[in-house]
């Protein structure tokens, strides 16, 4: 029995030139957790409102096709009626909620239908999404990841079949993504709910999903079962999808002939690990790893010798106001000291206080009591224009940063203000960095969502300052803006002096930092260099940080591994090191006719001891 | 409201509009509660600080959505929100609101057109001021017991407010209407509705109904009701006094009587909404 | 003072402060005895507090009224904000028409009916607060549905309390980047301080154009979501209305409330007489 079905549907935004949704056929069985993957634009979003019927019944254009949702017509049916077949989880789910109270917003859509045991099936829905302690909470109360179980909640209150996500965890940290995954889990298998998705992330396909689908270009590509989608490299990585970095590293690997051709490539860390297992891995502990560490020690050390620190927290004490009750205490006596041109990656689940370390930094809060020195001098009593002098925040949510009605008028605008001589000039070669000149007179919030985090840094580094401060720069995007982001950032290192990024993005974190700090209930639980903080297991259990999938990786073949790239992993592997140095060549001519690996491998491990010897 | 809505904005964009507009003026008109009135000599200038936001939206989309959200909005935030619902007397506001945007938006057909837009954006708060001026007038004549008798009074009050009017108009009615309106509706036009999910307004598909007699007919029926209602809420006194007068030496018993048959109809009303309740 | 209003506003700290007072005084005095009211007792109550005193021009009875409005007021314990913006707004209605008679030759004949004027203003606006202050938002739309005020209005009030935080955030947010990106003109002298302020209003208006874009994107999911779950077709469902309102309930204590009311009236009115024949 199916779920949904959709049948040669194409749908046309009034006024658009070209159809978004061409000819889609779909059929998603009844308890199928489907992923609907694709790149930014093709239609996944449009896709999914088709199936709750508000295209076209609120969204007007030029539908046809039929469009069946648990065996009546979506484009006809009462709303109402549709409601209790599928329900809707949106992106920006923050705007979903409409009610003040948690449970007020979980029952609303029971109550709209006449339930008389509306409360009942909100209390269940909530029960099901494991909010039933935050009943009686106010909305602003509950951190992202709560209030986005909550738009799942309401989703379900009315108990439908069918459960339409989009993508779920792109606003969540890697904590709160996996316990949404976690209820959706259980829905699917306990509760029998088809389970729709659109996401990006592989890792989290390859754990939790049954089946995926690629969209392209407004039309479904393929729909496989999702261990075997997954493996579909090419196909993936065409549509702006990033494989899981086991299969690559599988894909590599088969190609240096350790891996046997015919095997299906891994996409979890237990597959990885049955499949990898075999083949030698020798972390390379002294020499690599000793050489990064000095570098970023020496790093490190080279500016602690400087006795005044760019910024220093003194005893910071900070409360909020609360509605009820007594204030809600975040720092407590908090102190640290940030070294002049240090990269500082400051990361914590939700809530433990990133962000308001941030604020205050920023002036936007005042602490009740301590002090903020920034550059020798306490921030209490400094003037916007003194402190934007010394520093600059890009938001996290970069349509705040767009004030003017273009790009380039954004970017201009500080320097303007404070007379810049050449600002027209610098203007143009910000847009230039960040390859933004073709967009300079679009609106910024009218961009995708990678060009608009292009233009909010652009924003964010027009006056030079000596601190940069950066709130999840990688949130919201997909994994391919997401990376091309992340080397802007990188590049970003020999531009400008000290950097703090408040972030969950692991892989940012890998490739950025010189120093993390781990932020944990408004306590500094974890202050190093990017090894001594994830190899530091009760570090990273307190703190709910996730590492990259390939750091776990390595770390299940050898808990010595510290590997945070996906280069960094194969290094390990004596046999792929040797393919990289007989070249392309090499690899083309020898991958058929390898001989069995292991006699390779093991040569090459030798190899590779004799040298290090 | 729904004749038009086939050919033109659907009923949830209109709710969108709604939405939108009574958010943002609702929040501005929040923050303006807090300053304290501007006084220039004797004159206090009641500006409605951020009546641009309406006006821009009832101009790029549905001009009643946005006028009736917009006084909903000043109404939710800046009178509930903060315990300052001054009852009835609020309905006049919230008329004399809707009335002024309504008719500004209508006013314009085609957005792009900048003389259009200006001439809009000051005869809508010209018709709310006016329409606020003599209801104003009609309130202080029939709330302070003998206005004629205090000295002073009269003329205070027709002068206060007649300046009042006049500098309304020039100072907020040019620097928070006009020139708001002028810099926001040629910026947001062609941005802000795709946010929407509509098509910008031109005056080939504008659907608006146009300025005709009708509406202006209930706009002025509008007016009225504000002047009775803002009476109603204060002109109780001359009607008891009438009423005394009437009866003589019987106030006691008609006040009885009165009393009784407010209660009455409380009960009646309370009755009858239960059962209608109940039997839904 | 033009300086010092708008220093306020830009201060983001009166902002949140703003926020803070709002939520409080809506959901932080939910257990008040007045917040435990029917809902729909308190604005029978206050639709007599808000009527009667225009029609009366006894000063001590006034009084008497003015005086239990405050006691109900304490008892509601709303946010101080809230007060603050009452007093001035008792000024403003009728503080300037004082200034403005006394100017137009007036005496002191004057202020007896300003001082009457000035105690039905506060006894209204008194019971204004005690009601729409005293009540968390969803009793006071609950009570106003149930006397038949249009569900858009009832939606209204709840959709405005979750909003205001989500809105004061984006705004706080782009007036700090005009205030870190921007550059006031110095306020040394007198012309820069005409500048400044010039500046200042400038910089208000223009943070509208990002608001209302980015409130626009907001409100399409927010009405998108309300579709989803029914809220237009529930507006016009007698039965939703039913469910909704089942859970108002006046008792005992709506009774004591009434009398006592009714009692401190009765006495006011009372009051004068006493003091004649007692004289």
């Amino acid at each position: 029995m199916s779920a949904v079905t959709l049948e040669d549907v194409t749908f046309t935004y009034p006024g658009a030139a070209a159809p978004t949704l061409r000819n889609v056929c779909l059929d998603v069985p009844e308890g199928d957790f489907l992923a609907i993957m694709g790149a930014n634009g093709c239609g996944k979003s449009t896709l999914c409102k088709t199936m709750n019927g508000l295209i076209p019944q609120f969204i007007v254009g030029d539908l046809t096709g039929t469009i069946t949702v648990g065996g009546i017509d979506a484009a006809t049916a009462q709303i109402g009626e549709l409601a209790r077949k599928i329900g809707y989880v949106y992106q920006d789910f923050e705007n979903q909620l409409v009610r003040p109270t948690v449970l007020d917003e979980a029952s609303f859509s029971c109550l709209n239908y006449a339930y008389d045991d509306y409360i009942e099936r909100g209390m269940r829905a909530l029960d099901l999404c494991g909010l039933s302690d935050r009943a009686e909470s106010y909305i602003w109360q509950l951190s992202g990841g709560q209030k986005h179980l909550l738009a799942l909640a309401g989703a379900i209150a009315l108990e439908p079949g069918v459960i339409v996500l989009d993508e779920p965890v792109a606003q969540l940290d890697p904590y709160h993504a996996q316990k949404t995954y976690e209820v959706l889990r259980d829905l699917n298998e306990n509760h029998g709910k088809t389970i729709i998705v659109i996401e990006h992330h592989t890792d989290f396909i390859a754990k939790y999903c049954k089946s995926a689908a690629l969209m392209r270009n407004g039309t479904i590509a393929w729909t496989l079962p999702a261990h075997e989608a997954l493996q579909q490299l090419e196909d993936l990585e065409a549509s702006d999808v990033h494989p899981p970095q086991i299969a690559l590293a599988g894909r590599e690997l088969k190609h240096a002939g350790a891996l046997p051709q015919r095997a299906p490539l891994p996409t979890t860390v237990e597959e990885g690990f049955a499949a990898f297992s075999g083949i030698p891995f020798i972390p390379p502990a002294d020499r690599a790893g000793s050489d990064e560490g000095a570098d970023r020690t020496a790093d490190a050390g080279g500016s602690s010798l400087s006795a005044d620190p760019i910024v220093r927290f003194r005893n910071v004490s900070v409360s909020y106001r609360s509605v009820k009750g007594a204030p809600r205490r975040v720092f407590e006596g908090l102190d640290l000291d940030i070294q002049r041109g240090e990269k500082i990656a400051l990361v914590g689940s939700n809530g433990a206080g990133k962000s308001t370390l941030m604020k205050l930094l920023y002036g936007l809060i005042k602490p009740q009591a301590g002090e903020i020195l920034l550059d020798g001098a306490p921030t209490r009593g400094m003037g916007p224009d003194e402190l934007s002098e010394k520093l600059s925040l890009v938001y996290q949510n970069p349509e705040q940063m767009f004030i003017k009605d273009s790009i380039r008028a954004d970017i201009e605008f500080a320097m303007r203000a404070r007379g810049v001589d050449d600002a027209a000039a610098r203007t143009d070669e910000l847009l230039g960095r960040f390859r933004l000149t073709e967009l300079a007179d679009h609106d910024g919030r009218l961009m995708s969502g990678g060009q608009m985090r292009r233009a909010s840094l652009a924003i964010g580094i027009a006056l030079n300052p000596p601190v940069l401060l950066l709130d999840e720069p990688t949130a919201n995007l997909d994994i391919g803006t997401r990376q091309e982001i992340t080397r802007l950032i990188a590049d970003l290192r020999g531009v400008t002096d000290t950097v703090v990024i408040a972030t969950h993005d692991m892989q940012l974190v890998c490739q950025f930092a010189d120093r993390i700090i781990v932020l944990c209930d408004g306590e500094i639980i974890g202050d190093g260099t990017p090894d001594e903080i994830f190899m530091n297991a009760d570090v990273v259990e307190r703190s709910g940080i996730r590492p990259p999938e390939i750091f776990a990786m390595g770390q299940a073949l050898d808990c010595s591994a510290a590997c945070y790239t996906l280069d960094a992993f194969l290094g390990c592997f004596p046999a792929w090191q040797k393919m990289k140095e007989h070249g392309v060549a090499g690899e083309r001519a020898g991958a058929p006719s390898f001989s069995p690996s292991s006699t390779r491998a093991r040569y090459a491990h030798e190899y590779e001891e004799g040298d290090a010897a | 409201m729904s004749t038009y809505a086939e050919r033109g904005a659907t009923q949830s964009q209109k709710l969108m509009v709604f939405v939108l507009s009574m958010s943002l003026y609702g929040l501005a008109t929040l923050i303006s509660e807090l300053i304290p009135s501007v006084q220039i000599g004797i004159v206090e200038l009641s500006v409605e600080f951020f009546l641009f936001i309406p006006l821009t939206l009832a101009m790029l989309f549905d001009p009643l959505s946005a006028a009736l959200g917009a006084a909903t909005g000043e109404l939710v935030f800046s009178e509930i929100m903060l315990g300052q619902f001054g009852g009835l007397g609020e309905l006049e506001k919230f008329l004399t609101v809707t009335i002024g945007v309504y008719i500004a938006g209508l006013m314009v057909r085609d957005p792009r057109n900048a003389k259009q837009v200006a001439i809009a954006a000051i005869t809508g708060p010209a018709i709310q001021l006016a329409m606020s001026a003599v209801v104003d007038i009609v309130k202080v004549q029939v709330a302070v017991d003998d206005f004629e008798a205090v000295a002073g009074l009269p003329e205070s009050v027709f002068a206060t407010e007649g300046f009042a009017f006049l500098n309304d108009l020039c100072f907020s009615g040019i620097l928070f209407c006009l020139l708001p309106t002028l810099f926001l509706v040629p910026r947001l036009y062609g941005k802000i509705e795709p946010l929407l999910g509509c098509k910008p307004r031109t005056p080939e598909n504008d659907a608006a109904p146009t300025l005709s007699g009708r509406v202006i007919a209930w706009s002025a029926v509008g007016f009225i009701v504000a002047i009775v209602v803002a009476c109603v809420s204060k002109a109780g006194f001359s009607i008891i006094e009438w009423e005394a007068e009437w009866a003589e030496s019987q106030i006691a018993i008609f006040t009885g009587i009165g009393v009784a048959a407010v209660v009455a109809l409380i009960v009646a009303f309370w009755a009858r909404r239960s059962a209608q309740l109940r039997n839904a | 003072m033009m300086e010092k209003l708008s220093e306020n506003i830009m201060d983001k700290v009166s902002i949140d402060f703003l926020r803070d007072q709002v939520l409080k005084n809506a959901y932080g005095n939910d257990d008040t005895p007045i917040a435990q009211l029917d809902p729909r007792v308190l604005l029978l109550w206050y639709l007599f507090f808000a009527l009667v005193p225009w029609f009366l021009n006894d000063v001590v009875v006034l009084m008497g009224m003015f005086v239990l409005t405050a006691i109900t007021t304490r008892l509601a314990r709303v946010a101080p904000l809230v007060l603050f913006v009452f007093a001035l707004g008792v000024f403003s209605q009728t503080g300037y028409m004082f200034v403005a008679s006394l100017l137009f030759g007036g005496d002191m004949s004057t202020l007896a009916p300003l001082l009457v004027l000035t105690l039905k203003v506060a006894t209204v606006s008194l019971a204004s607060i005690t009601v729409f202050s005293g009540l968390d938002p969803d009793k006071l739309s609950n009570g106003l549905l149930w006397f038949g005020c249009p569900e858009r209005l009832s939606f209204s009030i709840s959709f405005a309390y979750r909003i205001l935080p989500i809105l004061m955030e984006e705004m706080q947010n782009i007036l700090l980047s005009y205030r870190m990106r921007g550059r006031a003109p110095e306020h040394d002298t007198f012309g820069g301080k005409v500048r400044w302020v010039i500046y200042q209003v400038k910089t208000i208006v223009q943070s509208f154009y990002p608001l209302m874009l980015n409130t626009a994107k907001r409100s399409r999911t927010t009405v998108e979501a309300l579709e989803l779950k029914g809220y237009r077709y529930a507006a016009t469902n007698m039965k939703v209305l039913k469910i909704k309102l089942s859970s108002l309930h006046a008792g005992r204590r709506e009774a004591v409330f009434a009398f006592v009311s009714a009692a401190w009236v009765a006495c006011c009115f009372a009051c004068p007489a006493a003091l004649e024949v007692l004289l």
